[in-house]
């Protein structure tokens, strides 16, 4: 029994010593990592820098005509800051972004929208902008505003319209084809372009509603809080974008 | 960055939590109850078997009650074995895969497309079985989609029959871990033997519990909503419905994942750096999580889905609402 005793006493002594280096241990490693995520900060906000001043070769000739129709999705708490929303577009504007869809879950940017039109100066409502000059040969900027009630809800309508045009009546049932759907949410007003490309600002990493309809083969890169948004982020994501080749599933 | 990837997986950024090891061997168990060792979630192994054994089982402190967990008297071995670093109550319910890149995996290392195919097979199966192990009640893949039919015909017909030889192969295996299956898309297109297959492989296992696994064949998240109208105007139609009735609900339940009780995955995961949905579960994704992993499929194995699974607990989820 003593010798019993003495071996427990031993091998608890040994475990402890062993915890005590691994605690030790862990706690070098994470300190490194910390360091190295702080030193990949570092580096993110650095190179941002660089972007912006067009120091970068890189990044200094910017396709931006590939982006025929971007998507800005942003968090409605953050979409309250208007001012941050107009600089986000004036960026873009730079860029040489032409066509944007603001859009965020509540509605706050269309309730914005009047300010927004109004203080970025040269830009224009989609539908007014769109109606007989294609997307590309504008020379000013084109808004779109959406919310929640133009993805979803808006399907729901274009089904209850589609029912009431092709099948109230004697006329010929069709079998609903993409076209007839597309078709219906143009009617109602919730038909807008398949953005290219769609830019997430907030605290989750999901496009919140957006129109689902519309996000086929839409690339969507999330780019942090609004708060924290950096010219550099803005080119680097579409620089990214321009040098995406899509097979469309063939 | 994968070795920084296990090591922030093995050796948790968050607080230290204590944690008792449960071993299992008689010889020590009482010294574990009356020394109160402490252990930490690090562990020395930077990989886990996929078998985990009673040995390296690892549960809360205050789950932990003479070996047996507190909440149900279960021995400690039977309880969910999670990894270090993740949380059960965390754990996202439904899991949605795009398995990109088998092509490029296989051209990368000279191979036949065909063997990237088939790596990507075996990549699923470990998926599987790792939602199994982890609670994950419902996975649901992109194996083919409605684009996929316009590949060279040669390749299209090998991938039927691929999914012919894996669902006859995995069958057994489907009943004996209580996984049911399902199959979403446009079925009309697959070959007749298929089709056949596909209908008795999920009769077979409708009554499974375990885990759902819905494999998404010749879908398009377009023609989902758009059946999903169709299936709504034939019922008001018939009088089963009235027009006023037409909502999202409605058309959410005419959706083809109305053939499960989670149908909105809470984590979607698409693999080799491509940063799209591709015309996948459009209507069902508006509040997931997105996780773009660099890795091609047959290369996406625990240590990637478990980085999957970090990132996305690490998230805060609102559900377009406001923080309360």
């Amino acid at each position: 029994m003593d010798l019993e005793d003495e071996m427990q006493k031993v091998f608890c002594w040994i475990a402890q010593i062993g915890n005590l280096w691994f605690r030790l241990l862990w706690h070098i490693l994470h300190l490194i990592l910390s360091l190295w995520y702080f030193a990949v900060c570092i580096a993110h906000a650095f190179e941002n820098s660089l972007i912006s001043c067009g120091l970068l070769k890189r990044y200094k000739v910017l396709n931006s005509g590939r982006v025929q129709y971007l998507a800005l999705v942003v968090d409605s708490e953050e979409a309250r800051q208007t001012s941050k929303v107009i600089e986000l577009l004036q960026c873009l504007a730079a860029i040489g972004v032409k066509n944007v869809c603001l859009y965020d879950t509540e509605g706050v940017l269309k309730k914005s929208k009047k300010a927004i039109l109004e203080r970025l100066g040269n830009a224009k409502l989609f539908e007014e902008a769109t109606k007989n000059v294609p997307l590309l040969d504008k020379k000013h900027v084109t808004l779109e505003f959406a919310s929640f009630s133009d993805g979803k809800e808006a399907v729901a309508k274009a089904a209850n319209l589609l029912f009431a045009k092709y099948y109230l009546g004697d006329q010929e049932q069709p079998i609903f084809t993409e076209s007839h759907l597309a078709e219906a949410l143009r009617a109602i007003g919730s038909g807008g372009p398949d953005p290219d490309l769609l830019l997430v600002y907030g605290h989750t990493r999901c496009h919140m509603g957006f129109p689902a309809w519309r996000i086929r083969y839409t690339e969507i890169v999330y780019m942090g809080p609004l708060k924290s948004m950096k010219y550099g982020s803005l080119i680097k994501a579409i620089h990214k974008f321009t040098m995406v080749r899509q097979n469309y599933g063939k | 960055k994968t070795l920084v990837v296990m090591l922030s997986l093995q050796f948790s950024l968050l607080p230290i939590t204590k944690t008792k090891t449960c071993t299992l061997s008689p010889n020590f168990k009482p010294l574990l109850h009356v020394q109160n060792l402490h252990c930490f979630r690090a562990s020395p192994h930077l990989y886990r078997p996929l078998c985990a054994t009673a040995q390296n089982v690892i549960v809360e402190e205050n789950d932990v009650v003479n070996g047996t967990v507190a909440d149900g008297g279960a021995p400690a071995q039977d309880v969910l074995l999670l990894p270090a670093g993740l949380r059960r109550e965390l754990m996202p319910k439904h899991v949605a895969v795009i398995m990109d890149g088998n092509r490029r995996w296989a051209r990368m290392r000279e191979l036949p497309v065909w063997s990237g195919y088939e790596a990507g097979i075996r990549a699923l199966r470990v998926l599987v079985e790792l939602c199994c192990r982890w609670g994950i009640r419902v996975l649901t893949v992109f194996a083919f989609s409605s684009d996929n039919w316009f590949r060279p015909k040669v390749e299209v017909d090998f991938l039927m029959s691929l999914f012919e030889k894996g669902t006859k192969d995995e069958l057994d295996n489907f009943l004996r871990e209580d996984i049911q299956i399902s199959i979403i898309g446009d079925s009309s297109k697959l070959p007749e033997s298929l089709q056949e297959l596909i209908t008795n492989a999920e009769e077979a296992t409708k009554h499974n519990s375990r885990l759902q696994l819905i494999v998404a064949v010749s879908y398009s998240g377009h023609y989902d909503i758009l059946q999903a109208c169709q299936s709504i105007a034939l019922k008001v139609k018939d009088g089963l419905i009235e027009p006023e009735e037409i909502n999202e609900l409605l058309i959410e339940q005419e959706l083809e994942t109305n053939c499960t009780e989670i149908p909105y995955p809470d984590l979607l995961i698409r693999t080799s750096g491509e940063l799209r949905v591709s015309n996948f579960l459009l209507w069902q994704l508006a509040y997931t999580e997105l996780f773009f992993a660099q890795s091609h499929w047959p290369d996406f194995g625990e240590a990637e889905f478990l980085e999957a699974l970090r990132s996305f607990q690490q998230r805060q989820r609102r559900y377009g609402s406001r923080d309360s």
